[in-house]
């Protein structure tokens, strides 16, 4: 990096390491005791022991969340972008779909796919001619966090297609044919050229997704089980615990799944550069 | 060494001291108020408090998902309060803690200009509240409207084994209270160990919310006492004895009937709203409410079913009473007292209790009022569903010490929701 391209981002930087740098240095002040809501302030590892038997249950229920809904959400969102790279009518459709259900927000998806797939939902009313009254599989709230998962992949899906097709957009149809004319068939195109084509783009807008994933409550909340909680359900819980001693491990667990975010995060963010270099359009076509 | 890494190790070295300086400067800077540091108000006559409360805006921050709650404040409560010069707004919450976190927030910061002046509290968020000092003290004391309270009512005095000390001005009483679908159960229990037996013997059909909500929460001390052989066998406060003591036997039960519950006890209800989606539909036989009142109007509605029938259990349930608390913070706590004050009214009180306003029992001594104000409870028009008071309270137990509450509460999500 050049100094004048650190210049350039010396705004931004300073922008989240204000916002985010000092909220991280809050929650940790908490979570180490020393930002008391009565009392004097006192450094202590308290609210981590506190936290501590739930931590590992509960950030192995996360990563059952959100890697799931982001592969999910990847697939989806790159199929739904192929839909509308192929334009006409339909991507206009696909399009319009994306953009409403980008509109919507998480919470009221999450209310949505409860009444969808929950017990006494509309699906299981549907089926129940088909599978009975109580064959309905436990999609809500249940041992696996299906409806959680699902719900996150359909919202989040949107937001991946609209980003891949923002990077795959200019110069698709020329790279089509291209390659048409060297002789690669819908399924060569589609492999060989928009995938790689989309790559980075699709890396990029999955590790949102991921980090998006972890940090996400309300939606785990609404359609998850009451045990193991995933993170920012368990910090949310002891948040709002009638203890006020419970704050630090409310602040533990937020630490944690702020953790766990950036440690899925930082190996994505290391290929990143790797990828777009290396999976370039121009220098796979120049 | 390589440049790079030259560079970050100069950059990470002054890192270290300016995040422990950092969080020293957070520490010295917040460290939150002592707990005994409640305020108190000062001795005046009640018509300085109702001069002051001219004009001011009273923000009442309640649970907002009692529909018949929101309609008495909105239609009854707030038009009345204008007519003192008082505007009542409601702020709706989803759960009482989410106001207590705003309100201890602002203790914590030192706010004496909080957006919360009035909220509906009992139990163990009052007792969170004057653990920290956020409340306002010594106001209820001076309400008019308290002289319709009996002196030794157990239920006004003490909130969850906390002294309410003029912290909290009663607002009305509650009772727990099992509902169940008399179409599917022919052959209810008649004690709380036998709705246990009941659930055992029909497996799939029972099951209760997770604790630490706080209907959950309520069942886990319900049950406490029945399998302890009565409340009087629990001591009302908290000790590790009495707890190390009692509490085996509850979770064995409770672990031992996990596998008959709704989905084998894999999973429960997040919150009573959804144990009543699930008695709603059909997937469980039983509900159970701290606000039965809420039952006339589910059963009207035709959420739930017409056939709906309130459990009497011989042992009897729990009961409490709801109070309204003025926050430390509030900038406009002359209102608030007003606002309080107005809702004790044997007016106020009686048609809150109509069960097709709201139907909220009353926390007044109806043999204190004059024979008018008598008259207004005499002529109620009886629930439907619900049966009254002196009914649904007999044999009535009183509510365990909030300290009880959190312990009992991470036993159960320790040893009975991790059993299965």
């Amino acid at each position: 990096m050049t100094d004048r391209e650190a210049r350039a981002a010396l705004p931004g930087i300073v922008l989240i390491t204000g916002v985010a740098g000092v909220g991280m240095v809050a929650v940790l002040a908490t979570s180490l005791g020393l930002v008391p809501l009565y009392g004097d302030a006192e450094l202590g590892l308290d609210g981590w022991r506190k936290a501590a038997p739930d931590l590992a249950a509960g950030a192995a229920e996360t990563l059952r969340i959100a890697v799931p809904a982001s592969l999910l959400a990847a697939v989806i969102g790159l199929l739904l972008a192929t839909l509308m790279l192929v334009g006409g009518r339909g991507a206009v459709l696909v399009r319009t779909g994306c953009l409403a259900v980008l509109a919507v927000p998480h919470l009221v998806g999450a209310t949505s796919v409860g009444l969808l797939l929950g017990d006494g939902g509309v699906a299981a009313r549907a089926l129940a001619p088909v599978v009975g009254d109580t064959g309905w599989p436990a999609l809500v709230g249940g041992s696996w966090p299906v409806a959680t998962v699902l719900e996150l992949a359909w919202k989040e899906s949107a937001f991946v297609a609209l980003v891949v097709l923002a990077a795959v957009a200019p110069g698709h149809a020329r790279r089509m044919q291209v390659a048409a004319g060297l002789g690669a068939g819908r399924w060569h195109r589609f492999a060989r050229v928009l995938v790689p084509t989309a790559t980075p783009a699709l890396a990029v807008s999955s590790m949102v997704t991921l980090v998006y994933a972890v940090g996400s409550y309300e939606v785990a909340w609404l359609l998850g089980r009451a045990s193991p909680e995933p993170l920012p359900v368990l910090a949310y819980r002891l948040f709002g615990s009638i203890e006020l001693t419970d704050r630090p491990a409310a602040a533990a667990a937020a630490a944690t799944a702020a953790a766990l975010a950036m440690l899925l995060a930082a190996p994505a963010l290391a290929a990143l550069p790797r990828l777009r270099t290396g999976l370039s359009p121009d220098r796979g076509l120049s | 060494m390589t440049s790079r890494a030259r560079s970050i190790r100069a950059t990470s070295r002054p890192a270290l001291p300016a995040l422990a300086v950092t969080l020293a400067l957070v520490a010295s800077a917040c460290s939150g108020p002592s707990p005994d540091e409640s305020p108190r108000a000062a001795d005046r006559p009640w018509d300085e408090v109702v001069a002051e409360a001219q004009g001011q805006t009273v923000d009442l921050w309640m649970f907002g998902g009692d529909e018949a709650g929101n309609a008495y404040v909105d239609d009854v409560l707030t038009p009345a309060a204008a007519e003192l010069g008082v505007t009542l707004r409601r702020v709706p919450v989803a759960d009482t803690k989410d106001a207590m976190n705003r309100v201890l927030s602002e203790n914590a910061a030192g706010s004496t200009d909080g957006a919360v002046d009035l909220v509906w509290v009992n139990g163990d968020n009052f007792a969170t509240g004057q653990e920290a000092g956020a409340w306002w003290c010594d106001w209820a004391d001076d309400l008019p409207n308290l002289q319709y309270v009996a002196d030794d009512d157990p239920l006004v005095a003490e909130d969850f084994g906390v002294p309410v000390d003029g912290c909290e001005a009663p607002w009305h009483k509650a009772q727990f209270t099992f509902a169940y679908d008399a179409a599917r159960v022919t052959d209810p229990p008649t004690t709380v160990a036998g709705l246990l037996d009941w659930a055992e013997q029909n497996p799939g059909r029972f099951t209760y919310p997770a604790p630490p909500d706080f209907t959950g929460s309520v069942f886990v001390r319900q049950a406490l006492y029945a399998l302890s052989g009565g409340a009087d066998e629990v001591p009302t406060s908290y000790s590790d004895e009495a707890f190390d003591d009692l509490t085996p036997a509850l979770l064995d039960r409770l672990s031992e009937l996990a596998p008959s519950l709704w989905r084998g006890g894999t999973t429960y209800p997040r919150d009573q709203q959804a144990l009543d989606q699930l008695f709603a539909d059909g997937q469980v036989d039983f509900t159970m409410t701290y606000g039965p009142a809420t039952l006339t109007d589910l059963v009207a509605d035709g959420t739930f079913p017409s056939t709906t029938t309130v459990l009497s259990v011989e042992d009897g349930t729990v009961g409490n009473a709801s109070f309204l608390g003025i926050p430390a913070s509030s900038p406009d706590q002359a209102g608030a007292a007003v606002v309080a004050n107005l809702a004790l009214s044997p007016e106020q009180q009686a048609a809150k209790a109509d069960p097709a306003v709201w139907g909220q029992f009353t926390v007044l001594d109806v043999g204190l009022l004059d024979a008018a104000d008598a008259a207004r409870f005499a002529n109620l028009p009886d629930s439907p569903v619900v049966p009254p008071y002196e009914e649904l309270s007999r044999n009535a137990q009183p509510e365990l010490a909030s300290s009880w509450v959190n312990p009992l509460d991470e036993a159960w999500r320790r040893e009975v929701l991790g059993s299965p």
